[in-house]
């Protein structure tokens, strides 16, 4: 075991891992922070996404001892208290969440994306969410709600 | 008939309605399975079998049980001896599956089991179990499963069972129709692709409770199931579902349910056990791969006078719900078109591969497959519009089955036909495509369509019953309890709609607990396009019973008829005197003048039998050197009845595409010649992402269904039907090859057009 501090959701946390643990191990099963989700555990369904530094990244693959002294932020730091986040105000009503289970990866991406870029293409909002799978919405709601967040963010509605 | 259309309406039904429990989703707050941590919680691990088939000799356990931290290991030798089905449907059925046997049936079958105080030691533990086996001859085939010289997989041989159906004469009418064409089609197993893979919290008290927390779609059925199994009354067998992250149907069948529970009860501590994406695509169930050989007879004139399908269904392993899904396919091709003569012969046989189950569209995508593909090659062979040819065979909106020349309700499966090629764009669509053929270059423009049928419950199979429980809280809020175990579908969704429209109150002043079989009424399950059908006309039968009560209440306060007041805005209203009370003081009232609570509970039974229709249109375009398709459009024509919950219902059927994009695209179970599937994860296993899909554009009927609650049909299984046939269809259209099988992966495709 090895005593790291790791800076998520804006608050420092002290904590022992073993060097082989996963981010998403870590924040799952140690932190219980279990909005993040694991779908397959090799980097292609997105359901573990979290951002770190700015980019969303599947927590599944990176070691919680390599994420010491980076931002990483997960979907439980979105919302302030009960005032949701514009991008996760817009999956609800744009019909974007079905069971749920992707929804937080697919926000993180989305988050990801309209953090750097608030008048995102068709095509980039596509990129954004292309290594995060999902089984119920074939995607167009999910796209939607990032259209519809993103105007909300640019302050159009 | 009983509901809907004649109460006033508190605007709910027919609007966008958010999922109910989208904030908990949206949060990171809503608790699946897997996300459960109870104290003292150890960790469980599944041994796989890495041999096709073979006999246990021996398992030698100590290696593991030494380890520190492992607290126990389970197999054959300390597991009930009870055959049992998985499947709710089939729960009295064919009973060939255990705990754990001493034979092993397929690559990924079960083995033994570990629960270690972390996932780390469990995964070390099983690796330290030694198992001796005999390896038995083993088959893969389903066609040779019934060939004398091929080993039986079960006592009694690999013979499962015969389905066989029959209208008119077939044989009668091939001797007299114009033409016979002949076709047979292969479709592979799918994985259902839950992004939450199967898992299983068991918890065993000093009481001699057993409580499992699983992904179950039908936790009654489970109950049963582990009381048999564990030999525990059903008093003292709790199932609970948290949240559902998705089914399609794999959730239906128990998988890690009787392990999770067996570690639970030789511990005496809660155990979670939750499949890898590795572990869950070789070991839980699929779509079942089938061989359909379909023989038509036509006239010149388009008219199909006979249809005559023999088809194998592989079971794999185990009897699952095989039985239900051979009998449910047969009766769709007797509820669509007008054909007077259909035979149908199912055959379910065993094979050793993982067992086939319940998925989205219960074997009707693939016996449409064959209806579908087979009416594509006739109608250029007899230079007819496909869209023409359907509709010439097509039941008006008065079909009936020709078996007993009974009702199928409002059928309106030929405005899908017809009003969805108006929104592709067929004729357009068909000049590109002919554009396309004459330029002949690399790239080439398919359009292609296909019509299906689905069912709405299972009405003349099981008594199709849902139990609801609806109380009205002291300020005139209310609570529901139901045993639907939403997948995401929208199910308790819909129920909540329909009592918020009943009882005129919002949704947000109306809680529920759901698929809990501690505190909610029996609900058969979440299969069989029950949802809205069964379930939620369930809730709102029940509201009406608690409305009823409401109202007399109101009465007895405005001294009026029950005929002149409603409920609204939390108000009974009365039409004549304009009087008005809340439904807080209804409650009081009832508490106070009668001593009484309001509330109702009973149990709804569906005797409708009704058909949900749908056509898909698409447009592709197939590189002829690399041999990709890219799906260019998409349209899905539906009917219904009532568009209950237009955003959800539209979700639905855009998910459904995704599906049949993969079924017919680029998914499909894929095994090595030893019987291990080699594309057990999603590099291999490819599902489509967002970059892959078309636009899609949906359209409804404009119809109510006498028998659904506010004339409403399910959508969910429905919508997966035709796509895989309209898809394989335009690709097919595209290179002018008549393509048997799917998925039409590039490599299938160039070798198709190098054979061309």
């Amino acid at each position: 075991m090895e005593l790291i501090e790791l800076n998520i959701n804006g608050e420092n946390i002290e904590i022992p891992v073993e060097k082989n643990w996963t981010l998403l191990y870590v924040i799952r099963d140690v932190l219980d922070l279990t909005g993040a989700k694991c779908g397959c555990s090799t980097g292609d369904c997105g359901a573990c996404k979290v951002i770190i530094d700015g980019e969303a990244v599947n927590s599944c693959l990176v070691r919680a001892v390599n994420a010491v002294g980076k931002k990483i932020e997960t979907v439980e730091g979105l919302a302030k208290g009960t005032e949701l986040h514009p991008i996760q105000r817009a999956f609800i009503d744009c019909g974007a969440v079905q069971c749920g289970y992707c929804t937080p990866g697919m926000i993180m991406s989305a988050k990801a994306l309209l953090d750097k870029n608030l008048n995102p293409t068709d095509e980039e909002i596509k990129q954004a969410i292309s290594n995060n799978l999902c089984r119920c919405t074939g995607y167009v709601k999910i796209e939607d709600a990032i259209r519809q967040a993103a105007k909300v963010m640019r302050g159009e509605e | 008939m009983l509901l809907g259309n004649q109460l006033e309406s508190n605007g709910k039904v027919g609007k966008n309605t958010p999922i109910r429990d989208a904030v908990a989703k949206v949060t990171g707050q809503a608790k699946y399975t897997g996300d459960l941590k109870l104290p003292r919680m150890l960790y469980g691990k599944m041994l796989f079998s890495p041999h096709a088939h073979a006999k246990i000799v021996n398992i030698d356990t100590s290696e593991a049980e030494a380890l520190p931290g492992v607290r126990a290991v389970v197999c054959y030798k300390n597991s009930p001896d009870v055959f049992f089905n998985s499947c709710g449907e089939d729960i009295d059925g064919i009973k060939n599956e255990k705990v754990f046997d001493d034979t092993v049936r397929f690559v990924g079958d079960k083995v033994a089991a570990v629960a270690a105080d972390t996932q780390a030691i469990a995964d070390k533990a099983v690796k330290l179990i030694k198992v001796e086996y005999e390896q038995l001859p083993f088959n893969l085939d389903p066609e040779k499963a019934l060939d004398e010289d091929t080993y039986p997989i079960h006592e009694g041989g690999n013979l499962m069972e015969v389905v066989e159906q029959n209208a008119g004469d077939c044989e009668a009418a091939f001797a007299k129709a114009d033409r016979v064409y002949e076709g047979k089609y292969i479709l592979p197993a799918i994985h259902h692709s839950a992004i939450e893979t199967h898992a299983a919290v068991a918890d065993y008290d000093a009481d001699g409770k057993l409580t499992v927390y699983s992904t179950s779609q039908d936790v009654f059925a489970h109950r049963i199931n582990l009381s048999r199994i564990f030999g525990i009354p059903q008093n003292k067998v709790r199932c609970v579902v948290t949240t559902l992250g998705g089914g399609f149907g794999g959730k239906i069948d128990m998988v890690c349910e009787p392990v999770a529970s067996l570690l639970a009860i030789k511990t005496g501590r809660p155990v979670k056990l939750q499949y890898t994406r590795g572990e869950d695509i070789p070991s839980s169930r699929t779509r079942h791969n089938m061989v359909v050989s379909l023989k038509m007879g036509v006239m010149n004139d388009g008219t199909i006078v006979a249809q005559d399908y023999n088809i194998i269904v592989n079971a794999g392993a185990y009897a699952s719900g095989t039985s239900s899904v051979t009998w449910a396919m047969c009766g769709k091709l007797f509820r669509i078109q007008k054909t007077p003569n259909i035979h149908f012969k199912g055959t379910a046989v065993y094979t050793n591969r993982v067992s086939g189950g319940a998925m989205r569209g219960f074997g009707s995508p693939q016996e449409f497959f064959a209806q579908q593909r087979l009416m594509n090659e006739i109608a250029k062979d007899l230079n007819l519009d496909i869209t023409e040819f359907n509709l010439k065979n097509l039941m008006d909106e008065d079909g009936k089955d020709p078996r007993w020349n009974s009702d199928l309700g409002s059928t309106c499966v030929k405005q899908c036909v017809s009003k969805g090629r108006e929104l592709f764009g067929w004729e357009e669509g068909l000049k590109e495509m002919e554009a396309s053929a004459a330029e002949n270059g690399r790239y080439r423009i398919g359009v292609g369509m296909a019509v299906a049928a689905h069912g709405n419950g299972v009405f003349g199979v099981h008594p199709d019953t849902t139990g609801v429980s609806i109380k009205m809280n002291e300020d005139g809020s209310a609570s529901f309890t139901t045993g639907v175990s939403d997948m995401g579908n929208g199910s308790v969704t819909a129920q909540t709609m329909f009592i918020a429209d009943i009882l005129g109150l919002p949704m947000d002043k109306i809680a529920v607990v759901q698929a809990d079989t501690e505190s909610t009424m029996f609900d058969l399950g979440n299969y069989s396009s029950r949802g809205t059908f069964v379930s939620a006309h369930a809730a709102a039968a029940v509201a009406q019973q608690v409305a009823d009560k409401l109202i007399a209440e109101a009465c007895e306060i405005f001294e009026e008829e029950a005929g002149d007041i409603y409920l609204e805005n939390e108000q009974a209203i009365s039409r004549k005197s304009g009087k008005s009370a809340s439904l807080m003081e209804l409650v009081s009232h009832a508490r106070h003048t009668h001593n009484k609570d309001v509330f109702a509970t009973d149990t709804f039974c569906s005797i409708g039998m009704a058909m949900s229709y749908g056509a898909h249109f698409v447009k592709v375009q197939v590189d002829t050197e690399t041999g990709e398709v890219k799906p260019l459009d998409y349209v899905a024509f539906h009917d219904v009845g009532t568009v209950v919950n237009p955003m959800n219902i539209e979700g639905q059927i855009e998910g459904a595409v995704q599906m049949g994009l993969g079924y017919a695209l680029s998914e499909g179970v894929e095994y090595d010649a030893k019987g291990k599937i080699t594309n057990a994860n999603f590099r291999r296993y490819r599902i489509f992402n967002s970059t892959q899909m078309p636009p899609i554009r949906i359209g409804f009927t404009e119809n109510s269904e006498p028998c659904g609650p506010y004339g409403a049909k399910s959508i969910g299984e429905c919508s997966t039907v035709p796509a895989v046939s309209a898809i394989t269809n335009a690709v097919s259209n595209a290179v002018g090859c008549d393509f048997h099988q799917v998925p039409l992966k590039p490599e299938v495709i160039k070798a198709a057009l190098a054979e061309k």
